[in-house]
């Protein structure tokens, strides 16, 4: 099944996964799943829960083995080259504690030291530390943070080596609005500067802001692969909720253009649109008949659309 | 090893900041004191032990600080690895240039360091143990480093058990009931199984006396070079002296003394008093077992001054000692190989990262 929305694995993808399969006693939680992320590209990984995401980035990061398969990051295969890929990954998990008697700027330090930074590494930890704008933390225990700054250090923590790939499991979690703009910004640039980042989440919205690509897995495999440029394309019908100033004039309006739709509640009223094409039909239209259009917006992203219809869920 | 100090460091920084490790520090040394203090006291007011008031202070300090010591190290150890895994911490840690070896020996490192420190706090009361007397320095040294050793041990098994054991509890209770198996199962095992060798000849404990051996109290008593003997305490007497006037002790007659047949004479008798050691007498005990029956090798009483040292049988502190460093060597192993990944299997229930 996987093999059939995959393109090919190319070896010079930052990851590239080729019918992986991952058993857990009983539970298969990998059954031939594909992947790829391109250097360059931030590569978005969604999927329900249990679907394989979080299984599948261990492995990547070399911490799990996988059965059967072929894996490759950075051009090396995790399960046997572990240290070559750990020299040039990133990984952030979806929760991770921190040393609470230590300080920012001692926890990055430390992090350097481990990747064999040597004396550069308390240099790098200041670099880092102001990457995220956590400079004045830095001589501050790290239990005073609040959760989105330690969520903030853990991330910077996966850059002190300056990985080639970087591994983001839910980083968005636990964040608060303004933390997630600061995040995006900040994937978008390491993308920018040539990393592969591979992103799982749950939060469509993010990754629709964030990632170049999206993979979906459902079940342990891969069932579809979506370039966002594309999903916006091929979106179809949906539903988009209009607004106006008076709800009524906007209602009239509607009818008379012979639109099925839903009643108005507060929120708006929501009409199914074949395509972006016809949306914009719909509020010339409207204003042309001298209706005081508000807002007029697609109802489910254009991910979110391509999410339920690739899982298999309703809406 | 760069990375083994890394590591180290790291723990030992985490575990020196965090409060409750002050707390047991300075509830650690207050009981030493106080120990120390009583045990004085004690000495002061027995006559008997005049002599060897220093040796017994000694003694009494170690075993008393090897007892707590053994209490202690679990507690602080017996959560390196899954207390690790529960907080999140390990797996950042494992993707990183360290080795499985760096963790392991590093965590290790660091435990162990804090144990010295806490044996480190008792210095004063051992300087005065040696002030009273009795205490050559090379026994102090050679004590030291067989405690330490032995926390060593009591380290890497706890580690070791951390690694293994998903849940910190489970492997905390589990550290705690090896000390206790060290400590009082190897005695019961020992009388136990003594007890079967009793046959017409008498009890076989050269059987069974390997079953002690592990026993830290064993090693480290048994470890110590043997206490300085105290200088005789010699008197002259002169004049008429007819038998049961001489206290039972060592009769020189001096040269140019008359005949001992004589009625008048001067002789130097030499009282010496019996040596009271501790950790001499567990010694001198386990090393009797060894031996075995038939051939008492020091069955009277530890009386130094008779003389050359009374001879003891064979050792018994390089096997327990051996022993106990072949098990933690086996458990830093196990702890390296529970470290190491890509990991094939997951315990029920264990979070990787």
């Amino acid at each position: 099944m996987g093999a059939a929305v995959m393109e090919e694995p190319a070896a010079d993808d930052g990851v590239a996964a080729r019918a992986v399969w991952r058993r857990f006693g009983e539970v298969e939680a990998l059954r031939g799943a594909e992947f790829t992320a391109a250097y360059g590209e931030v590569t978005g990984l969604v999927g329900p829960n249990g679907a394989g995401k979080t299984t599948f980035l261990l492995i990547l990061a070399t911490l799990l083995s996988h059965d059967a398969g072929e894996v490759w990051v950075g051009g090396c295969d995790p399960s046997r080259e572990a240290g070559a890929v750990r020299a040039q990954m990133g990984w952030v998990p979806d929760s991770f504690g921190v040393y609470d008697n230590l300080t920012a700027h001692e926890y990055l330090t430390f992090a350097g030291a481990a990747y064999g930074l040597g004396r550069s590494a308390s240099e790098r930890a200041d670099e880092l530390l102001a990457l995220v704008r956590l400079e004045e933390f830095g001589s501050r225990p790290v239990h005073v943070l609040s959760r989105g700054q330690k969520q903030r250090l853990g991330f910077v923590r996966a850059l002190v080596h300056r990985p080639r790939i970087l591994i983001l499991d839910e980083p968005a979690a636990g964040l608060d609005p303004s933390s997630r703009v600061e995040l995006r910004a900040l994937v978008r640039q390491l993308a920018a500067d040539g990393a592969a980042v591979v992103v799982s989440s749950h939060v469509l919205s993010d990754l629709e802001q964030m990632a170049d690509r999206v993979v979906f897995f459902d079940g342990g495999v891969t069932v579809g692969v979506r370039r966002l440029d594309d999903v916006a394309a091929d979106a179809g019908p949906r539903l988009w909720r209009v607004w106006a100033l008076n709800a009524s004039e906007l209602v009239a309006a509607l009818d008379r253009h012979g639109y099925v739709h839903t009643p108005p509640t507060v929120h708006g009223v929501d009409v199914e649109l074949a395509s972006d094409e016809a949306a914009a039909g719909l509020i010339a239209g409207l204003v042309h008949d001298g209706v005081q259009v508000v807002s007029c917006a697609p109802l489910t992203s254009t991910l979110e659309a391509a999410y339920l219809e690739l899982t298999g869920e309703q809406a | 090893m760069t990375g083994v100090l890394t590591v180290a460091r790291l723990e030992f920084t985490v575990r020196v900041r965090a409060g409750r490790w002050r707390w047991l520090l300075g509830g650690w040394f207050v009981i030493l004191v106080i120990f120390t203090v009583l045990l004085r006291l004690a000495i002061g007011h027995a006559q008997d032990l005049a002599s060897s008031r220093g040796t017994v202070m000694y003694g009494g300090l170690e075993l008393f600080q090897l007892a707590l010591a053994l209490l202690v190290m679990p507690a602080l150890t017996g959560q390196s690895v899954n207390g690790d895994r529960e907080r999140g911490t390990l797996g950042v840690l494992q993707v990183t240039k360290l080795s499985a070896f760096d963790i392991a020996a590093g965590k290790l490192l660091a435990a162990w360091g804090t144990a010295c420190v806490f044996l480190l706090t008792s210095a004063p009361l051992v300087a005065w143990s040696m002030l009273e007397g009795g205490v050559p320095v090379i026994r102090v040294v050679v004590v030291s480093i067989v405690v330490a050793v032995l926390l060593w041990v009591i380290c890497a098994v706890s580690l070791g058990l951390s690694s293994v054991l998903s849940r910190s509890t489970t492997s905390s209770v589990l550290s705690y009931l090896f000390v206790f198996g060290l400590t009082i199962g190897t005695v019961i095992l020992f009388g136990l199984s003594t007890a079967l060798t009793v046959n017409s000849d008498g009890t076989h404990s050269n059987e069974t006396w390997w079953l002690l051996a592990p026993n830290p109290f064993v090693i480290l008593a048994d470890a110590a070079p043997v206490a300085p003997v105290p200088p005789p305490h010699c008197r002259r007497i002169s004049g008429a002296l007819t038998p049961g006037t001489l206290p039972n002790s060592v009769v020189t007659p001096l040269p140019g003394s008359s005949s001992s047949g004589s009625v008048n004479s001067t002789v130097e008798f030499c009282d010496s008093e019996s040596m009271v050691d501790p950790l001499g007498s567990i010694s001198r005990s386990v090393r009797d077992l060894r031996t075995g029956p038939g051939e008492p090798v020091s069955s009277a009483p530890y009386r130094a001054g008779l003389g050359p040292t009374v001879p003891r049988g064979g050792l018994v502190w390089p096997y327990g000692l051996g022993f106990d460093l072949g098990l933690g060597g086996f458990m830093l192993f196990v702890t390296t190989k529970k470290l190491e990944s890509p990991r094939r299997h997951l315990p029920r229930g264990v979070r990787l990262a």
